[in-house]
């Protein structure tokens, strides 16, 4: 039975198929009024974006943060520059247009060369620079003729700029574009172009500084041409910074190092260890890196063996000298070896094994208890206490006073100094600890090495009473409290006043520097860069120190003021300057004065 | 002989060379205004295909009835053998040679499952539809070649055989209750069938079900798409003047996209009457689906119809964005033989079912 007629079956087989042919002809009429929705309701908006437009997402780069100092003055921060562009299709002869330019701002004839070879190649519509970071005065000029140089647009831009120069440049550094591996950090995930901080605050404070980028799609045709800008989400400015800098000190500071080749000053508040100054000569002038073309600028740094790029407060070491027999003393006294009634004969030099060494003072200082050794910074009679103290106890107290180490502020590239030991030295040259070296370490050369800032804070942990002083070079909100050393309370009031002596007693080694108007209390260091031959010794040029200048002492200056109850402690460095006394002191003085005055 | 010649359904077959001939246009158009490579060959084939149909439509429809299951076989080891290809040859593929002609098994089978199922609601006594173990063999019919299509992976087509299944069981008088059950069933069996899917499988499913995670791939097509249809506007931008610039986002514009081609070329319109065209083809078939007297060629009709709706509806949907862009062609109008082989074959089954469907008298021949 091939062919059915159950009636019953047809009619439930009709009523399916009615309801199927209408659920599909609903279904289409989905379709086509989704169809109507594309190609009739939205077609205009569909049509913009057609054929020759595309979408493009333009990343609008955030504006970096201010650097303050602690006074609330700019440091760092960012003006508005402008860049000068053609744009082909503008003019009609862009050759004239270059020489109208020319004649309100000289552009080099080779720029204008590649200038117009660029706009041969070039979609006619693309701009194409041809001056950058024009100043207000350039840019007044160029507007007043715009209206006859055809083809001429300029843009808006931003550039960092340092208000001081090369005033504070070490501790806030410069911006510059990122390199191959800095464009992978992840503040700048998607802003390969955005300037970043390369070195000191600016290189710390990246992620703080460089702010939020912000976006804008715009529409672009096949060619490239932006037709209209769809969306657009601001940037956000990064933080501002405030450092602890005081830049009238640090300008002051900075002027009288620059009597000398090299060298540098540090001064601290020894209530919360923010550091007021921190001038290192010769110094860069940031503005200069960053404004393009800056290759002469940089060749002329690179080759200056001065090397102005280095940070000499937190990157130059320097053997201590004399500045280190605080250190030793206080270990002497601290571990027994010697109270205030000690006394060693200083008869200009001692033998120790077949050599022989030496005082500063040829002749001898006499006999000399730890006041006077420290105030006439006799050498003798700190040979003798360190044979008794050995050298393992005197880098404890080195330790302790903040010496041999980084600090945790958001300074790049410290250096960490030496304070030597029996271990330190077994590690690093795989050989025992020879007697001698005790004796040279104890007046602060051989292997002792220190940097200004090492030395300031050990100066400040001294000033403070034994405070466990630590450096701060960002503003904090908070009152800082240190805690106090409390094993040193006896030695060091036994140091402070020896150290009273060396500027404020006659025969104290930096007494002519002593001051009424701020009077303050400090030792002196001369600290030499070479050995010196017996030969030499003898001779007439050494007393009359008349030697070329890389060949002489560097001359260094730890202090603080005032006397009772001291709030700033002070380092000096001056490389090569020949004595502490003569050179360091005067400029701790100047900076001392300058610094009460400001307070008053 | 003659008399059935002057029965034929020139409605229909008006209909089948009318759309083909859209979609050689539109193929003409994608190839940049020219008969090569794509117009041409699709014109040959649909005068092939459309000889090859007419000879099917004169054939006794009691033929047809007696090697439905055969065909269905047939068309299944097709498709199993393509699998085996796939397992045992250089990766997996959805073609097979055939008689120096390259298939895919996978458009066939949906017409032999046509086929295989109208024999067996013929076969079946009314009373006995609404028996539960009656409900096996069908699903069955339709769960062999979906499960073989899942694993290809060609998760388009295995869709379409779920839906057609569904639309075809409906259409047979499966009481409604059953498709509520069946679905409980399938959404049941989705989290224990994912753990039998290798790891890649899965990422398949995943994508396909999520393409905008895959937004420069699928999700970016869609977007060009789009724009394509709606910048076509009501009138379109003229033949030939669609902007080819944007068809080279569409790496499938001469298949699965060819619509949004159309679309912009000859606007809201355009797609319209496409539109309006497929919706009289189908209509043509339920029309000749009612006026049949028999169960075998009902099923039959009303399958076909079904299976051209489900292509319809899917590659819209898919074109403007309303379903993910899953591989399926629009009929008679995307290039590629095998899909237009099974519709315009299946086609000729239809007109095969009005010759022999509406002739009462026949009733014992």
């Amino acid at each position: 039975m091939f062919y059915s007629d159950d009636k019953k079956q047809y009619s439930v087989l009709n009523r399916r198929t009615f309801f199927l042919y209408f659920l599909k002809v609903s279904f289409f009429g989905i379709v086509g009024w989704r169809l109507y929705d594309i190609q009739i309701k939205d077609s205009q908006k569909y049509k913009t974006l057609s054929k020759n437009n595309q979408i493009d997402v333009e990343i609008i780069y955030p504006l970096r943060g201010n650097i303050y100092d602690i006074n609330n003055k700019i440091l760092a921060s960012n003006i508005k520059v402008f860049d000068v562009y053609i744009i082909p299709e503008n003019t009609k002869n862009i050759n004239k247009s270059l020489n109208e330019l020319n004649q309100i701002i000289k552009i080099d004839f080779s720029d204008r060369r590649k200038i117009i070879e660029l706009s041969k190649k070039v979609k006619k519509f693309e701009k194409i620079k041809v001056l950058e970071n024009i100043n207000w005065s350039e840019l007044e000029k160029i507007e007043s003729n715009k209206l006859n140089i055809e083809g001429i647009f300029i843009s808006q831009d931003y550039m960092r700029t340092y208000q001081y120069n090369n005033t504070v440049s070490h501790l806030i550094g410069y911006t510059n574009k990122p390199n191959r591996e800095e464009v992978d950090l992840p503040f700048i995930a998607n802003m390969p172009n955005l300037e970043i901080g390369k070195d000191g605050i600016e290189k710390s404070f990246n992620p703080n500084l460089i702010g939020k980028s912000g976006q804008r799609e715009i529409e672009v045709n096949s060619y490239g041409r932006v037709i209209r800008e769809i969306s657009r989400q601001d940037s956000q400015k990064g933080n501002d910074i405030q450092i602890t800098i005081d830049l009238r000190i640090q300008k002051f500071a900075l002027n009288l190092l620059k009597e000398h080749k090299a060298g540098s000053a540090v001064l601290m508040d020894i209530n919360n260890g923010n550091i007021l100054c921190m001038a290192s000569t010769p110094s860069y002038n940031p503005n200069k890196i960053i404004q393009k073309p800056n290759k002469k600028y940089w060749d002329s740094i690179l080759e200056n063996e001065l090397s102005p790029l280095t940070y000499r407060c937190i990157q130059g070491l320097y053997a201590p000298g004399s500045t280190f027999k605080m250190v030793v003393a206080i270990a002497g006294i601290v571990h027994g070896v010697i109270d205030t009634n000690t006394k060693h004969f200083c008869s200009g030099k001692i033998g120790l094994g077949d050599r022989l060494y030496h005082c500063w003072k040829n002749n001898g200082h006499g006999l000399m208890n730890v006041n006077n050794a420290i105030k006439e910074s006799c050498d003798v009679f700190f040979y003798e206490i360190s044979k008794k103290i050995g050298i393992d106890k005197i880098a404890k107290v080195a330790e302790d006073f903040g010496l041999g180490k980084i600090y945790d502020v958001p300074l790049p590239n410290q250096k960490k100094g030496i304070i030597p030991s029996r271990d330190w030295k077994k590690k690093k040259y795989d050989e025992s600890w020879y007697p001698g070296e005790t004796l040279i370490s104890a007046i602060g050369q051989g292997f002792v090495l220190t940097n200004p800032l090492q030395l300031a804070v050990m100066t400040s942990i001294i000033a403070s009473n034994g405070k466990n002083v630590k450096p701060n070079i960002i503003k904090q909100k908070n009152e800082i409290e240190f805690e106090k050393l409390e094993k040193y309370q006896n030695a060091i009031k036994i140091i402070k006043n020896s150290m009273f002596k060396v500027v404020n007693e006659s025969k104290g080694t930096a007494y002519n520097s002593r001051s009424e108007t701020a009077p303050f209390a400090g030792k002196t260091g001369t600290s030499q860069v070479r050995r010196i031959t017996v030969a030499e010794r003898e001779s007439e040029d050494f007393r009359k120190k008349e030697v070329e200048w890389k060949k002489r002492d560097h001359a260094l200056f730890v202090g603080y003021m005032p006397i009772e109850n001291p709030r700033y402690a002070v380092s000096v460095v001056i490389e090569h300057g020949g004595s502490g006394a003569s050179t360091a002191a005067p400029i701790a003085k100047e900076i001392f004065q300058f610094t009460k005055k400001l307070e008053t | 002989m003659l008399n059935k010649i002057q029965n034929l359904n020139y409605l229909l077959i008006f209909l089948v060379i009318l759309i083909s001939f859209i979609g050689a246009a539109g193929l003409y158009s994608a190839a940049g205004g020219s008969y090569g490579p794509w117009a041409s060959r699709h014109l040959i084939r649909l005068a092939f295909f459309i000889s090859l149909a007419v000879i099917l439509a004169l054939l006794n429809i009691k033929y047809i009835y007696q090697f439905a299951y055969v065909f269905f076989i047939l068309s299944l080891l097709l498709l199993l053998s393509v699998e085996l290809i796939g397992v045992f040859g250089k990766g997996a593929t959805r073609w097979i040679n055939l008689f120096g002609f390259s298939i895919q098994p996978s458009e066939l089978i949906k017409i032999t499952i046509i086929l295989a199922l109208a024999r067996f609601y013929h076969d079946l006594k009314f009373d006995e539809i609404k028996r539960i173990k009656n409900l096996f063999f069908p699903i069955l019919i339709l769960f062999l070649p979906f499960a073989l299509v899942v694993i290809q992976p060609d998760l388009g087509t295995a869709l379409s055989i779920a839906m057609l299944g569904v639309l075809i069981l409906f259409a047979s008088g499966i009481r409604i209750w059953k498709f509520g059950l069946g679905l409980l069933v399938i959404i049941l069996s989705i989290p224990l069938s994912l753990n039998y899917l290798q790891p890649y499988q899965k990422d398949r499913i995943f994508s396909f079900l999520n393409p905008e995670a895959d937004a420069l791939g699928r999700g970016y097509q869609l977007i060009q798409s789009k724009i394509a249809l709606g910048s076509g506007g009501l009138t379109g931008k003229g033949f030939l003047e669609g902007s080819q610039s944007y068809l080279q986002y569409l790496p499938e514009k001469q298949t699965d996209f060819i619509f949004t081609l159309i679309g912009e070329e000859f606007g809201f319109i355009g797609t319209m009457f496409i539109i309006l065209l497929f919706l009289l083809l189908i209509s043509v078939c339920f029309y000749i689906s009612i006026k049949s007297n028999h169960i075998f060629g009902r099923i039959l009709s009303i399958g076909v119809g079904s299976n051209l709706f489900i292509y319809v509806i899917m590659n819209i949907s898919m074109v403007s964005g309303l379903m993910p862009v899953v591989g399926i062609p629009l009929p008679l109008v995307s290039y590629g033989g095998s899909a237009m082989l099974a519709i315009i074959i299946s086609l000729g089954l239809v007109l095969n079912v009005e010759l022999n469907g509406n002739l009462k008298k026949l009733h014992n021949a």
